[in-house]
């Protein structure tokens, strides 16, 4: 806010603002919460009470109370848990700010165009960040024969290692579940084109009709996906242990498909947040970069999608 | 053994040798205050010296004609000497020239340096195979074609006992590594644990040991005597500790050596007599 | 030692109302403040970094282990070292600091374009050093406390090498870093492609704004790729977790080399580029000159940008790739000196029929474009594959990158801190002190960094705490060399006390005078709180 001074420009000055420090905060609780939760490393010794409460892995009061022996409460849970929740309370200021101040008028055009830059920029630097899975995936995929050859005593069942979940699993059926989510996704992506439309016109009644079935498809997605995993997780009845530990291939799986499921889930927050702005009589037919953003987002999920569905599912599956 | 009558062929023979044994002692291991590559005792190393030469002089004369271009610069275009600035700030000519000449340079360097990189690489016709197994923290050899030579681990001498033998502490193991001099080796290099890096200046080959993979690579020993190489790839709190030893023997001595179960006739084979075995030698 | 001054400045009470202590540095949205705090950052990460790199350089004064307790602790600190110097001292000074500060000045905006998302990359960053702060005493493997598997984090080393939390702790803090860097890029990329003053086009643009351009790219798109290899790293440590380098699965250990310098060789040409933008004012400045050839230096740190993103395997010439990749690895690795090289004779053509004064910050201008050659060019000697097999992972490694970092990209950051000080803080540096700090400081890293070549070229291996006593001499010299740089950096701090607690007299808007031709330089020192309320408008044509 420049003071006294007559401001002729439209950028947007904003006042000193609590969320980044607190951000910074809530990002170091949740930084020792993922390692205490995770790292459950140190081995007891009765040394030091403290750091081994901290330390006792969060992950295994979970396996403990999954296998329904009794958990005991760990420094994992409590730290983590307070982190996200801390997150969580600064994402919504943060952005009820934003959007107050869109409300407010500070968004002139030029500051417009600067946050569709800026939405572009990040969606660049999560599709790299897939990029990261996709090359650890082909890697794995491609060369395994060659690294099989480098070292047959080792690698002996290289290609299955790197085609299929477990030894003896035959890796998911490309074409039930994730073709029917493939079908989800692509559907949801015409529905929210359909809400983006509809409130340009100014038919409010549909955007939000649209909104509300875009976030639908998108847990539905997670749903499916979810199904998907607990029946992968149950492939170990056959003795093998089909999950994100079995090899490489689970690994990649897992991680390719988990980081992607994460970020349908984001998807559907940021479009829900649009259903509920509008619902409360946000984003106008003008000005709605809000809806703009989050319709970005979800094509670029979905295209990541289409991806692993083409070669993490079928192609492998294939040469598997 | 028989020893022939002498004649001067094996007494030349044996001097030369000697004398080379002595320039090789000299280069088998870091020369004290040494600032310069290790004397080449392989094909490969003597290849990559002459690369590293020509390098070398190119990127000096770059630096050479930057700094004295630039000290120039610096006392020419001083403000006392130069008060009113000139404001040309174009000069396509020059622009063209800085671009081309550096790629004229590189592609001058490419040469050489791609030929040593493929010879490197390509291991000619080997006549024996060694596997070379990293392991935190020590090497462990086999003699993939003797079978009765067993394999054995190679661990570092502690201070003590390197200085009570007169052999270099965190050089010496305890075991050398004996190989044939004039002889095509190739080296399956891998790791049980982290990743380790099998060593030898002298020969110019580094290869690294990962778990999960063995990696090839080949070397001739032209020199006989003692060679030290360090591992070179971090792996762990002894990382300086796991030093690679190679005993380079005529292939007489070798042949014996194996013949042996993989220990000297007489353990202390020295040097000197070598030649003298030499003559003997069968055929 | 926050000692920006806060009033009785002109340009200052009369437009601003500046907000409460607390409010103005925590919930800082002012690109200058959130500069300064950057540059505060900087420095006490490099007194960290520096500690570290000193205490390294005792225990290798002499064979034998007498400074640290244990090889293992030995390994720590090199490994923090190197993280701590790149991640929270370069980075940091360069791009935030000194970006912060100017680029949206240069390009005449009043601010960032997300002033909030700003202070956020730099509140991260607090957040990554008590993560790897944390990690030194927590317990790291069998050896010890903390972790010891060098700034490259290789697995297995970094997985069942130390299952200990320490390394846990360094995963979360870089990837807190990370995302400080990416949403800096954002803003960056933002700001100087919609911010830009009217008139100013990206090639009337000056070149440290284009050089932090291209730097924002550079880490938007090789950041998320380390990102995803620590992700990786971390779901392998956790025991049940992830194969993906664990070769007993199928996993592939070289996997991670290759994600890790998809980014690191992009990192290090983030960590340089900022100091060519910053050297190219210095040098056009002080030879009362405008850049030579000035579309040319632009595209060249483009094409460095560019192709430094094809080269990574550079640093994998021993881990048994084939040989063609080896070679082409080699080829497009040679091509980067072509650019780097058109820079270095830019800036010998801009001083020629220039008028030279030799100010502080000109003289490590200079220092930096010599000592960087010669970095430089020891790079292309490492690049020649066949002559790094002997090469690789010995000292003429840690001498080449010294050369570059602690003398390419640090001098570039005390040439903008000697520049711009006045600038900065309005008041302005004690010339002598200064000096005493440029001498020391080149004398001393010189004598640190030119014997490890020897060093190197004698076949010593790198990460050792103990070596063969034929390393001794230049080991020695080398450590010699570190007491020098330490007296060089207690006057920079010296200079620091001095100018700031002393606080002389105020220094005008311009006072390096003709020459100083950038925006930064028509305005107040420091610049008012908020500047620019009416935009600048740029004259002329393209033509620069
Ligand atoms: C600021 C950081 C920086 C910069 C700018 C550079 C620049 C370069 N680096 Fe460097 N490098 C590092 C930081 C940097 N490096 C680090 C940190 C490591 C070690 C990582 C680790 O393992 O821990 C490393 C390691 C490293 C290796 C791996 C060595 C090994 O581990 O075995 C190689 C190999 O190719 C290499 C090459 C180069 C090249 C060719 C350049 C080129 O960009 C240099 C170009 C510049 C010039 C050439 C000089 C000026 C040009 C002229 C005067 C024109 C005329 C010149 C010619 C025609 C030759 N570097
Ligand atoms: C920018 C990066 C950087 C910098 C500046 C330095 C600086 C120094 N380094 Fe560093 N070093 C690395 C990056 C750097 N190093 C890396 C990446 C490694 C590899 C780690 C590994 O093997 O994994 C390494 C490894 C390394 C080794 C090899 C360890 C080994 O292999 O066993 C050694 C040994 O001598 C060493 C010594 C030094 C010394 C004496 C300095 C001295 O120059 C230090 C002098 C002090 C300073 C330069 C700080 C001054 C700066 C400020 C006070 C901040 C100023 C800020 C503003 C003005 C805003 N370093
Ligand atoms: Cu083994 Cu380093
Ligand atoms: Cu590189």
């Amino acid at each position: 806010m420049a003071g006294h001074a007559v401001v002729e420009h439209d950028y947007h000055l904003i006042p000193p603002s609590p969320w980044p420090f607190l951000s910074g905060i809530a990002a170091l609780t949740w930084g020792l919460g993922m390692v205490a939760f995770f790292a459950g490393l140190v081995e007891r010794t009765g040394e030091n009470p403290m750091m081994e409460w901290f330390f006792a892995s969060g992950l295994d009061t979970v396996k403990a109370s999954a296998l329904g022996k009794g958990s005991e409460v760990s420094g994992g849970w409590i730290i983590l848990l307070i982190g996200c929740l801390f997150a969580v309370y600064v994402m919504y200021g943060w952005w009820r700010d934003v959007a107050r101040e869109s409300e407010a008028g500070d968004h002139t055009p030029v500051v417009d165009i600067g946050l569709r830059y800026g939405m572009i920029m990040f969606i660049m630097q999560e599709a790299m960040f897939f990029v990261g899975w996709f090359w650890m995936f082909f890697e794995l995929g491609f060369f395994h024969k060659l690294r099989a050859g480098w070292n047959p005593d080792v690698l002996e069942n290289a290609s299955e290692y790197a085609t299929s979940m477990a030894p003896g699993v035959t890796s998911v059926d490309a074409f039930n579940l994730p073709l029917i989510n493939t079908l989800i996704l692509l559907l949801s992506g015409t529905t929210v084109t359909w809400a983006h439309h509809a409130l340009i016109h100014g038919d409010r009644k549909g955007a939000k009709w649209g909104l509300f079935l875009t976030v639908t498809l998108g847990i539905l997605f997670t749903v499916f996906q979810g199904i998907e995993y607990v029946e992968l997780f149950h492939a170990r009845g056959e003795g093998h242990e089909a999950w994100i530990g079995a090899n490489a291939y689970g690994s990649a799986f897992f991680m390719a498909t988990g980081f992607h499921g994460f970020h349908v889930l984001i998807g559907t927050i940021f479009l829900a947040v649009c259903w509920l702005r509008m619902l409360k009589g946000g984003l106008k037919s003008e000005k709605h970069f809000g809806l703009e953003a989050a319709a970005w987002y979800w094509h670029f999920v979905d295209v990541v999608w289409l991806f692993l569905f083409a070669f993490v599912y079928i192609v492998f599956a294939i040469s598997g | 053994m028989r020893l022939s009558r002498p004649n001067f062929k094996s007494f030349i023979a044996g001097s030369a040798a000697a004398l080379a044994l002595g320039g090789a002692a000299f280069a088998n291991k870091p020369t004290p205050g040494g600032w310069w590559l290790q004397e080449a005792a392989s094909p490969v190393m003597e290849e990559l010296t002459r690369v590293h030469n020509i390098v070398f002089v190119i990127i000096c004369v770059i630096l050479l004609v930057v700094t004295v271009l630039m000290a120039y610069i610096m006392i020419r275009f001083r403000e006392k000497a130069n008060p009113v600035p000139s404001k040309t700030t174009h000069h396509v000519g020059l622009e063209v020239v800085w671009t081309i000449v550096p790629v004229l340079i590189l592609l001058a360097m490419v040469g050489p340096s791609m030929r040593l990189l493929y010879m490197q690489d390509r291991l000619p016709e080997t006549e024996m195979t060694i596997k070379a197994i990293g392991n935190t923290w020590n090497w462990e050899y086999e003699y993939v074609d003797y079978e009765n030579v067993d394999s054995f681990v190679a661990n570092p001498l502690d201070k003590a006992e390197a200085k009570s033998k007169g052999v270099p502490y965190l050089l010496a193991t305890d075991n050398a590594l004996v190989v044939p001099i004039g002889t095509k080796i190739k080296v399956l290099v891998t790791s049980v644990n982290n990743m380790h890096s099998w060593a030898m200046p002298a020969f110019g080959v580094k290869m690294d040991a990962v778990p999960g993979l063995v990696n090839e690579t080949w070397f001739e020993a032209t020199k006989e005597g003692t060679f030290y190489g360090q591992c070179s790839e971090i792996c762990g709190a002894l990382h300086y500790k796991m030093p690679i030893e190679i005993e380079v023997v005529s292939k007489a001595e070798f042949a014996r050596w194996v013949a042996n179960d993989g220990a000297f006739a007489t353990r202390n084979a020295s040097i000197e007599n070598l030649p003298v075995t030499r003559i003997a030698a069968p055929k | 030692m926050v000692a920006i001054p806060d009033t009785g400045y002109s340009s200052y009470d009369e437009n601003d109302e500046k907000p409460s202590f607390f409010a103005r540095w925590f919930y800082s949205t002012n690109h200058k403040d959130i500069g300064t705090l950057y540059l505060i950052f900087g420095i006490f990460s490099g007194l960290i970094g520096g500690f570290l790199s000193f205490m390294m350089r005792m225990e290798l004064a002499t064979p034998g282990i007498d400074v640290f307790n244990s090889e293992h602790q030995y390994l720590v600190f090199a490994s923090m070292h190197g993280l701590i110097m790149i991640f929270f001292m370069v980075m940091p000074a360069l791009i935030g600091g000194f970006g912060n500060w100017f680029v949206p000045i240069m390009i005449g905006a009043p601010d960032m374009a997300f002033p909030r998302m700003n202070n956020l990359s730099f509140w991260l960053l607090p957040t990554a050093l008590i993560c790897l702060l944390i990690s030194f005493v927590v317990p790291g493997a069998a050896e010890g406390d903390g972790f010891g598997g060098g700034w490259v984090m290789y697995p297995p080393l970094s997985t069942t090498g130390s299952p200990g939390p320490a390394f846990d702790f360094i995963i979360i803090g870089l990837l807190a870093a990370g995302f400080s860097s990416i949403f800096g890029a954002i803003n960056f990329i933002t700001t100087i492609l919609n911010m830009r003053a009217p008139g100013m086009t990206l090639h009337k643009m000056p070149l440290f704004a284009w050089s932090v351009l291209v730097t924002a790219f550079l880490l938007l798109l090789a950041l998320p790729v380390l990102a995803a290899a620590l992700f990786m790293l971390f779901t392998d440590r956790i025991e049940g977790g992830t194969g993906f380098f664990d070769p007993s699965r199928g996993g592939d250990p070289q996997m991670f080399q290759h994600l890790f310098w998809f980014f690191g060789h992009p990192e290090v040409y983030i960590m340089i580029l900022p100091a060519f933008g910053i050297v190219s004012h210095v040098i056009s400045t002080f030879s009362k000159k405008p850049i030579f050839g000035y579309l040319g230096m632009a595209y060249a740190m483009v094409a460095i940008g560019v192709v430094g993103f094809v080269v990574w395997a550079h640093h994998m010439y021993t881990v048994g790739m084939d040989v063609n990749v080896k070679a082409y690895f080699l080829a497009a690795t040679l091509v980067i000196a072509v650019p780097t090289g058109v820079k270095i004779f830019s800036w010998l053509a801009t001083m020629w029929g220039g008028s030279i004064r030799y100010t502080i910050p000109m003289q490590w201008a200079i220092a930096f474009i010599f000592l960087f050659v010669v970095g430089g060019v020891t790079g292309v000697m490492l690049a020649n594959a066949g002559v790094d097999t002997y090469l690789h992972d010995t000292y003429y490694v840690v001498a080449h990158f010294h050369y570059v970092l602690s003398m390419g990209a640090v001098f570039g950051i005390f040439c903008g801190f000697y520049y711009w000080f006045g600038k900065m803080f309005g008041v302005m540096y004690n010339k002598y002190l200064a000096a005493a700090h440029f001498w020391l400081f080149f004398i001393g890293v010189n004598v640190i960094f030119f014997p490890q070549h020897f060093l190197g070229m004698n076949g010593m291996p790198r990460r050792y705490i103990d070596y063969p006593e034929e390393f001794e001499l230049w080991n020695q010299v080398s450590s010699f060399g570190a007491l020098i740089t330490l007296a060089g950096v207690f006057f920079f701090f010296l200079m620091l006390l001095e100018a700031l607690v002393l606080n002389r007299k105020r220094v005008g808007d311009n006072y390096w005078g003709e020459g100083a031709t950038t925006l930064e330089w028509t305005l107040s020192s420091p610049p008012p709180y908020h500047q620019f309320n009416t935009l600048p408008r740029i004259e002329g044509s393209d033509e620069h």
